[in-house]
């Protein structure tokens, strides 16, 4: 009986489910809380509006009807039972005085909304139930109605009452006992207690009742989507790596001892110049090197030793005139060259590390006295400022127009595309793209998803990211305003559409409201 | 008192906004209010109001006191309908009205509940 009842009415609204001016705002939803209090609420082309009924006040929440965002610095006349009466902005909500809104009954309530865009009039209807408290204890269970009625008369008076009626009514069965406290307990209740807040919950068609409270303080906020065409996106895994002109490693080119320039070895994140030596290296010498150096060292010594008794014979020769002056001259340029070689078998050169572009250190492995290898990297320099993202690819990309990447901590950079590669390398194609805005605080090797726009183009209804959230049944999900305090879950399709944007390709029909901040947090309402 | 409880939550959510788009035998926009149909016809600053039953059968009007508030030039205008010949309310704005103004008529039945029209 009950039911058929309320499937009429149901019925009926679903009927009277007319549109007005603007667009359609579907039909009206069924009873949203048996435990809410007394609301009405109002749609406009731009405006959405909720009254809430409580303690004798009318709090009123207007919000923008596409972003539901709250409307502010609006003045708001209602034409109530008691006549007009202007609200006064209590935080972000507005408030009149309606004593006449505790009585039961329904008010047609009349809103004049002036704002900034101008005058809009919303008619709505508060019904304030006969017992607005009633159906909300008739659900509550027994130990409720004992934490009720041990409050109102306390636990010793209810212990007394209980164990006088177990005594009176000894053939009786406890659960007839249980009754008679239960009745005392409704008693004991006060008729109808308004709640202090309503609770935002689950209705068991699925659906989310949200007060506005609760979604001011949530900050659910929405997007009228609209069908449109975006070009297709491929998502392609890729990770940073420095820019070839502008980086590079410092190898030594033989096998040799490390020491520091100078000025020390350059730290980590040093800004060095191209040409700027980092570090020297000397060949050690093999125990044959030495003794070969020891044998030409001594044949050096014993020319030079002959070359000078010769000279000193040829300058006292000289006077007599028995020697020419050119013998004398050849045998000095002889000694010179001599004592050169001498000296470069004194002196171990070592090689100099020289830096082959400007940048920063990114890694050093120079420790002073260390054996590196040959072709070991000493240091490796990078220009910070310019970084690029190599990309995989698994097909051939046709032409890529755009491309953005997305890092780990959900920063977005732009991209420019540099070149693709043609060889594969473990059945993938390297794709190149440069950093192009000055990003900071990124590092080599970081990895990032890519996303390339290509010229194909596709169809479907673009939302944040954030909007799409996993259902329980790991089924992709949006959540769609239905009405002011009302979201349906939508389960969607969705393919990428950029770093931020997903494409809704099926599973939503435009024009709705999809929540674009918050769908997280309502996932979580029960 | 569960039933009493549903019915008046689903009264409460059955918005009277519900727009026609329909002509009235007035010329002006017959929408819905209640259990009446409501056609304004606004002519310079002078608004009338037409009531007729849900049959589109005249209402007379006697008895029958309302609000209108018209939005015109973005700014809302609060004029008081009050009972003339026939099933016409009327009342007179202070500026020029557009023919089909924007707004809503609040009317109140002798010994009725009120309704409401939104235009």
């Amino acid at each position: 009986m009950k039911f058929s009842v309320i499937a009429a009415f149901i019925a009926a609204f679903t009927m009277s489910a007319l549109a007005h001016e603007g667009h359609d705002h579907g039909a009206p939803p069924p009873p949203v809380s048996v435990s809410s209090a007394p609301r009405a609420q109002a749609l406009s082309d731009s405006l959405e509006l909720v009254a809430i009924a409580r303690d004798g006040k009318l709090s009123i929440y207007v919000d923008d009807f596409a972003t539901n965002e709250p409307a502010s610095d609006l003045v708001i006349e209602v034409e109530t039972p008691a006549g007009p009466a202007t609200a006064k902005a209590i935080g972000d909500s507005y408030e009149i005085d309606a004593p006449w809104s505790e009585a039961p009954g329904s008010y047609e309530l009349l809103f004049t909304i002036i704002g900034p865009q101008g005058a809009d009039v919303l008619t709505a209807s508060l019904v304030t139930p006969q017992v607005a408290a009633a159906p909300e204890h008739a659900h509550t269970g027994f130990s409720h109605v004992i934490e009720a009625a041990s409050g109102a008369l306390g636990i010793g008076v209810l212990g007394f009452l209980l164990g006088a009626l177990a005594m009176g009514l000894r053939r009786r069965s406890a659960k007839s006992v249980a009754l008679v406290a239960l009745a005392l307990g409704l008693a004991a209740q006060d008729p109808a207690p308004a709640s202090a807040r309503d609770l935002a919950q689950r209705l068991p068609d699925g659906s989310l009742f949200i007060p506005k409270p609760t979604q001011r303080l949530l900050g659910v906020r929405t997007l009228l989507t609209k069908p449109d065409s975006h070009a297709r996106i491929v998502e392609l895994p890729g990770r940073v790596i420095p820019d070839p002109d502008a980086s590079g490693v410092v190898q030594a080119s033989v096998s040799g001892r490390l020491s520091a320039p100078a000025s020390g070895f350059p730290r980590l994140g040093a800004r060095v110049k191209a040409g700027d030596v980092l570090a020297y290296v000397a060949t050690p010498m093999s125990a044959a090197e030495l003794s070969d150096q020891r044998q030409r060292q001594g044949e050096l010594d014993q020319q030079i030793a002959l070359v000078q008794q010769r000279i000193a014979r040829y300058e006292r020769l000289m006077s007599t005139g028995s020697v020419a002056k050119v013998q004398l001259d050849e045998s000095r340029v002889e000694l010179a060259g001599l004592n050169d070689r001498r000296e470069a078998l004194e002196r171990r050169q070592a090689e100099a590390l020289v830096a082959p572009t400007s940048g920063i250190i990114a890694a050093s492995n120079a420790i002073a006295g260390k054996i590196a290898e040959s072709n070991a990297i000493i240091f490796q320099i990078v220009e910070p400022t310019r970084l690029w993202v190599e990309a995989l690819s698994f097909s051939a990309l046709p032409d890529i127009a755009q491309a953005d990447a997305r890092m780990p901590d959900g920063r977005t950079i732009a991209l420019a595309h540099k070149g693709s590669g043609l060889s594969d390398r473990s059945q993938s194609l390297p794709v190149h793209f440069a950093i192009a805005a000055d990003e900071h605080n990124l590092r080599i090797g970081q990895l990032a998803i890519v996303f390339a726009r290509t010229g194909e183009m596709t169809e479907g209804l673009a939302v944040p990211r954030a909007s799409v959230v996993q259902g329980s049944n790991g089924q992709s999900i949006v959540y769609e305003h239905t009405a002011p305090e009302r979201f349906e879950a939508r389960q969607v399709r969705v393919s990428a559409l950029d770093a931020q944007r997903l494409l809704i390709v099926s599973g939503l029909n435009a024009g709705g409201r999809v929540v674009t901040q918050g769908a997280e947090l309502l996932n979580q309402v029960r | 008192m569960l039933k009493h409880f549903y019915v008046a939550l689903a009264c409460l959510f059955a918005s009277p906004a519900f727009a026609h788009e329909a002509i009235g035998p007035n010329g002006g926009k017959l929408v819905d209010a209640g259990s009446y149909h409501v056609e304004l016809v606004a002519k310079g600053r002078v608004v009338n109001v037409y009531l007729s039953d849900s049959a589109d059968k005249a209402v007379p009007a006697a008895g029958f006191k309302g609000t209108a508030i018209l939005v015109v030039d973005g700014k809302p205008q609060r004029l008081v309908l009050a009972p003339a010949d026939g099933n016409r309310l009327t009342g007179e704005a202070a500026v020029e009205l557009p023919k089909a103004p924007k707004g809503a008529v609040q009317i109140q039945p002798p010994g009725g509940a009120m309704v409401q029209g939104k235009f």
